[in-house]
């Protein structure tokens, strides 16, 4: 309860002459990863068959070792739990445990040999919002390189999982073929590494200010050692969606950039503000265009007389306004930035930065092509790994989430967040549902250290927690809303990894 | 400092604009904090005389009440499938997480929505208008204004005027593009300028006549007053060249007349600059014009200019000791810009020759020429009565044969002073009829 006459202010006064100081930024310690980069010659004709292989192969010794410390030496009903290597030697009747990669096969889910079957003939992409079903209808079962066996059991009914995750089952087969499953393991958090694993923290290179040191392969800025013992903050924010024809949240906008630069508020404010030393945009910083009634109508009367591309029709409204928001950010903040599933990037995962040639204005700030330091304006992957304030943070635009949301019945994103990290998988359900590069020598989506940060961005709604592993890895999972839709940024302090929200509210908006 | 006042009436009372504190700390150049209280002050004052003639909106920032509850992510509810139930136990801590809230709020509603605020850290006056804020879109309208007053050039040093918080660690890179376009557009320029001056003098006299093939002479008489009439010795050191320039872009004309002006070419030709021949022959080409539309001469002559004069001189001997094949090169650059001259010297020599009729070569190499010409045919048909009629017409023949037209040959001879480097340049023209004649040389 504030009324307007408590409130003190030293800006609803006359104005001073005094020149008002300017407050330094806080400088940003950022090293991203070159983990999801494609190369720029890539080719598209392998079989995806080897992201599984991969994977498993990367996986399964975790998952094993797991299994091994949890089921070895145990025994039911006088039976000795056995390791099983394939799939395949799984015999009847005997208890055992396996380990291989989950294939989960549900009514409305695409399949990709329906596409087969179709013979050069691409099945329309599904439009379902869900492939799960409530009749149970879906079978699960395991796959390794040898072959495959439906699993039933009442485990599988409480626990969640989906196509590509690396698990190990102990059970025995039945007369009807199927595994019985009695337990379920997971690799579990992957091993986390220790702050400052690549870059050095500032502090250690007293008197070397804004030196650059060569670590691997990572060009690291130093920073100055006392700005570093403040804690500083990064901002992160997702679904921007500057648009062409939706000025809803145009105001909004306005606010968040004067937010960010420090303009708005009173100068004890702004001084706080000065401690956000980057702003990361997880994903959809352009709207997709949805069209009203009318103009679809207007635009297909059009089509009749002009063949082939109507440049006419193309609105380069969004993008000039997102290059504008960037350029006057940019003298003051650095920015990174992923593409989302709206963004002009290429659309299947892992998704490469954003081409510089749409900022013709804020390219300026982008990295010289080829250059191993990051650039001040970074156009990054999605997902991307990056290391900040010595922390080891994973970021992505969402698609990865929102896709395996469709296998499950609740919207729990951090729980599928949490899945993820102890599946070790960024994204599982990529290749199958979550259209994906055919990786032939690696899988990147193996997690194979576990980050500190875990960032998710165009979630539906705004979410965090923290998990803990077995080994001590501790990490902060967090759902970044859309701004469009929610209006709220999210500030995550560098030091004690704690999240706050900022609300931004317009006139007549809550 | 007050000048602020007469800034706000004249925008605000006057011209029904609304102005935000960016607008005003853009447009005035001061600080947003000391624009923010400009605002607040200009509106307490205006309102103390008038009240309602200005309405303000201001920006709030602190907590609000309850929102801690709804801040709450949503913690697992009774439907969540456990995903992980068969995790060792842990408590999964669902932080609270504090809530910031900034709001743009008209005055009028202003008391209320500080109701709903637990602790207001910060407030301001945003923007000020003649009327009350109904639309947001007409205030963000009124924010992106800040964008027409921002140059970009001095980001820099603005952002310490404006209070936009700094960052030392900005980088921004160098745009190799454009920067290598403008370091090649410096030397150019002045190369540019100074055979325009130098053409000057020998295109005046000229121009009546338009008679290329004097140029030549007129430029080397041109020179001569030139050194005298400014003092510096450096003119006089760019008289040469400018005698070379001129005798180059005569040279293509006079090389066409024939061997009239050999021994002048003699000198000239090999003192072409190979290097700048692009700024040299446009000149030669649209010399009336220059005349006529600039007739101003290189009156003012700076010692930068000379310098550079002088540098350009240097790297024209450079150029010059450069091999033949460099200058081929370059030759052949320029020959779209004899384009407009040429084919009206050239032209009517093979057609004055006899030949037939009409002829299209459309490619001619390896020696021989191939096109169409027309030919009369005689054509033989059974008409509607059955009987044989035989027509002569026109038509189209193809024929590719050996170098034909023998005649204008010795006249590329005539002017074998040239280096074949003269011959090739017509080659990508097209203009079939010249080149075959020097593909034999060759």
């Amino acid at each position: 309860m504030v009324a307007f006459e408590d409130v003190e202010s030293s800006l609803l006064a006359k104005p001073s002459d005094e020149t008002p100081d300017v407050p330094e930024r806080t400088p940003s310690n950022y090293a991203p990863l070159k983990t999801f980069v494609l190369e720029k010659n890539r080719q598209y004709q392998q079989q995806y068959a080897d992201i599984y292989f991969l994977r498993l192969t990367k996986i399964k010794p975790a998952v094993e070792e797991v299994a091994a410390a949890e089921w070895d030496g145990l025994s039911v009903g006088n039976e000795k739990a056995r390791r099983v290597d394939r799939v395949l030697d799984v015999r009847q009747g005997e208890l055992c445990y396996v380990a291989g990669t989950i294939y989960v096969d549900m009514p409305l889910k695409p399949n990709v040999m329906d596409d087969v079957s179709k013979d050069r003939w691409i099945g329309a992409p599904t439009t379902v919002q869900k492939y799960f079903s409530d009749e149970g209808t879906s079978t699960v079962s395991l796959e390794d390189d040898s072959g495959r066996i439906t699993l039933i059991g009442n485990v599988l009914s409480g626990i969640v999982l989906v196509t590509g995750c690396i698990v190990a089952v102990m059970g025995t087969e039945n007369v009807n073929g199927e595994f019985e499953v009695i337990d379920i393991k997971f690799p579990d958090l992957a091993p986390q590494p220790e702050r400052w694993a690549l870059s050095k923290p500032p502090f250690t290179t007293n008197g070397k200010k804004g030196k650059v040191s060569k670590l691997k392969d990572e060009d690291i800025e130093m920073t100055d050692s006392e700005a570093a013992r403040s804690g500083g903050k990064i901002a992160i924010v997702s679904g921007l969606e500057f648009s062409g024809t939706d000025s809803s949240y145009a105001m909004e906008l306005d606010l968040l950039l004067e937010y960010l630069l420090g303009e708005a508020l009173d100068p004890q404010t702004q001084t706080e503000l000065s401690h956000i030393s980057r702003l990361i945009i997880a994903g959809n910083s352009i709207a997709a265009d949805r069209k009203t009634a009318q103009e679809s109508d207007a635009t297909d009367k059009k089509a009749h007389k002009k063949y082939g591309y109507d440049s006419k029709s193309y609105n380069a409204e969004p993008s000039h306004l997102f290059d504008e928001f960037l350029n006057e950010l940019l003298p003051s903040i650095p920015v990174t930035l992923l593409p989302g599933a709206l963004d002009p990037a290429n659309s299947s995962y892992p998704q490469q930065g954003i081409h510089t040639a749409m900022f013709p204005k804020s390219r300026s700030y982008s990295a010289v092509p080829g250059s191993s330091e990051p650039g001040w304006f970074d156009a990054a992957t999605n997902p991307l790994e990056m290391e900040m304030e010595g922390w080891r943070v994973l970021g992505t635009g969402g698609q990865n989430v929102d896709d395996m949301a469709k296998y499950v019945d609740s919207d729990d994103r951090l729980g599928m967040m949490e899945a993820m990290c102890r599946w070790r998988c960024s994204a599982p359900t990529a290749p199958d549902t979550l259209s994906s590069y055919p990786f032939q020598d690696d899988d990147p989506f193996v997690m194979t250290a576990c980050p500190h940060l875990y960032v998710v961005g165009c979630q539906p709604t705004f979410g965090t927690k923290v998990i803990q592993g077995t080994d001590g890895q501790m990490v902060r999972l967090i759902t970044v809303p859309s701004f469009s839709a929610s209006r709220e940024i999210v500030l995550v302090d560098t030091e004690t990894l704690d999240v706050s929200r900022v609300k931004i509210a317009a006139v007549g908006s809550v | 400092m007050d000048d602020y006042k007469t800034y706000l009436a004249e925008n605000v009372l006057s011209e029904d604009k609304v102005i935000t504190y960016r607008f005003l700390s853009r447009a005035l150049k001061v600080h947003v904090n000391t624009a923010k209280q400009m605002l607040f002050d200009f509106h307490k004052g205006q309102n103390g005389k008038r009240p309602g003639s200005v309405h303000a909106t201001y920006l709030v920032y602190g907590t609000k009440k309850d929102e801690h509850a709804s801040s709450q992510p949503r913690p697992s509810q009774d439907d969540d499938v456990d995903m992980m139930s068969s995790m060792p136990e842990q408590e999964e801590t669902d932080d609270v997480v504090p809530v910031q809230t900034l709001s743009l709020i008209p005055e009028n509603e202003l008391k209320d929505a500080l109701q709903a605020y637990e602790e207001v850290k910060s407030i301001h006056v945003y923007s000020l208008g003649p009327h009350p804020v109904k639309d947001v879109a007409l205030l963000s309208d009124a924010a992106r204004q800040v964008l027409t007053l921002s140059t970009p050039e001095d980001v820099p040093s603005n952002l310490k005027i404006y209070g936009t918080i700094t960052n030392a660690n900005v980088r921004r890179r160098e745009r190799k593009g454009l920067g290598s376009r403008l370091a090649a557009a410096a030397p150019a320029a002045p190369k540019a300028a100074a055979p325009k001056i130098e053409a000057k003098p020998a295109a005046k006299p000229a121009a009546a006549a338009a008679k290329v093939k004097e140029e030549p002479k007129e430029t080397q008489k041109a020179p001569t007053p030139a050194p005298s009439a400014p003092v510096s010795s450096a003119a006089s050191k760019r008289a040469k060249p400018a005698l070379q320039r001129g005798g180059s872009g005569g040279l293509m004309a006079a090389f066409a007349k024939g061997a009239a002006a050999k021994a002048k070419k003699a000198e000239s030709q090999p003192a072409t600059p190979s290097g700048d021949d692009s700024s040299v022959h446009p000149l030669s080409d649209d010399e009336e014009d220059d005349s006529a539309v600039l007739p101003k001469p290189k009156a003012p002559e700076t010692a930068a200019a000379k310098s550079r004069a002088q540098q350009r001189k240097e790297e024209l001997q450079r150029m010059m000791e450069q091999d033949d094949d460099e200058e081929e090169v370059q030759e052949k650059e320029d020959t779209p810009m004899e384009e407009p001259e040429e084919p009206e010297e050239e032209k009517p020599a093979p057609e004055s020759a006899k030949e037939e009729p009409v002829e299209v070569v459309s490619a001619s190499g390896d020696g021989r020429r191939r096109g169409k010409r027309k030919v009369m045919k005689a054509r033989r048909f059974l008409d509607e009565e059955g009987n044989m009629v035989t027509v002569r017409e026109e038509a189209w023949e193809s024929f590719s044969e050996d170098e034909a037209p023998p005649p204008p040959a010795p006249k590329p001879k005539s002017a074998s002073s040239a280096p074949a480097a003269k011959g090739k340049k017509a080659a990508p023209k097209g203009q079939g009829s010249i080149m075959s004649f020097f593909n034999k040389k060759t």
